[in-house]
């Protein structure tokens, strides 16, 4: 992976936001907001702009009649978070601090 | 763009926790084990008493727990964690885990039974059970140590 800052992805919030969705197949809106603490239209304007950028999906469905809102890291998105990750990783090498575990056996 | 690596480690750190977070809440809770662990126990129990209205009962209470019991962990999942993260290794543990305690209760039942020990089903359970009290939380905590190892991020 080549490393490559993302500034969209840096903003502490979309961090935290991206580094959830970059664990997950889906997770749900409310699973989101309630694990960063984040207001539903705080929530909403972050997602809004990873969606802009092609970094996330966003789907709407009924489920037992009350509507649930699936969020999904895209490909692009897992792609640009690996590149950053790999970034950060980078700086923190270079500057010979520790850098957290890649590969634990 | 360049930040100053203190930064970069704090970022790298909060990747990790969010991970940790995401992981935790996917686990199987510690209850659920003995829960199913019993109510097989109690099913497996009534079926040998061979007394109709035993068997009817115990099979609605095991069916309806069951039922509960899944229903419960299943409402809890907000979250699907990323398959890439268990990975194959994740699968093999979870199949092994099973296969032991089917080859146990199985194996255990039917040497009993051919020893004419009675109720050989319900004794054969009881270390199925046990192994499932035990052996769940322990799988689950495996197979968090697993989903932490893997690289941050990576190709999917």
């Amino acid at each position: 992976m080549t490393p490559r800052f993302d500034e969209l992805i840096h903003a502490p919030t979309r961090l935290s936001l991206v580094s959830l969705l970059a664990a997950t197949d889906w997770a749900e809106f409310k699973f989101l907001r309630d694990s960063l603490a984040m207001s539903d239209s705080a929530l909403s304007k972050q997602l809004t702009t990873l969606e802009e950028a092609g970094y996330v999906e966003i789907r709407k469905s009924f489920i037992a009649k009350r509507p649930r809102t699936s969020v999904k890291l895209t490909a692009p998105g897992h792609e640009a978070f690996a590149g950053h990750v790999a970034a950060l990783q980078e700086i923190v090498a270079r500057a010979g601090l520790a850098v957290l575990p890649d590969q634990v056996g | 763009m360049d930040i100053p690596p203190t930064d970069a480690e704090f970022a790298l750190a909060e990747v990790q926790a969010r991970r940790e977070q995401v992981v935790d809440t996917n686990l199987v809770p510690t209850w659920f084990w003995p829960s199913v662990g019993g109510l097989m126990l109690l099913f497996v129990g009534a079926m040998e008493t061979g007394v109709s209205w035993v068997m009817a009962v115990g099979t609605i209470v095991y069916t309806l727990g069951l039922a509960a019991v899944i229903l419960a962990v299943v409402r809890k999942a907000r979250v699907q964690v990323r398959f890439e993260l268990l990975g194959a290794r994740g699968i093999g543990a979870i199949l092994g885990f099973a296969a032991v305690l089917v080859v146990i209760g199985v194996g255990l039942g039917f040497g009993l039974e051919a020893l004419s020990v009675p109720f050989p089903a319900l004794l054969a359970t009881l270390p199925v059970s046990v192994g499932l009290t035990v052996g769940g939380p322990a799988l689950m905590s495996y197979l968090r140590r697993l989903m932490l190892s893997r690289p941050l991020a990576g190709s999917r």
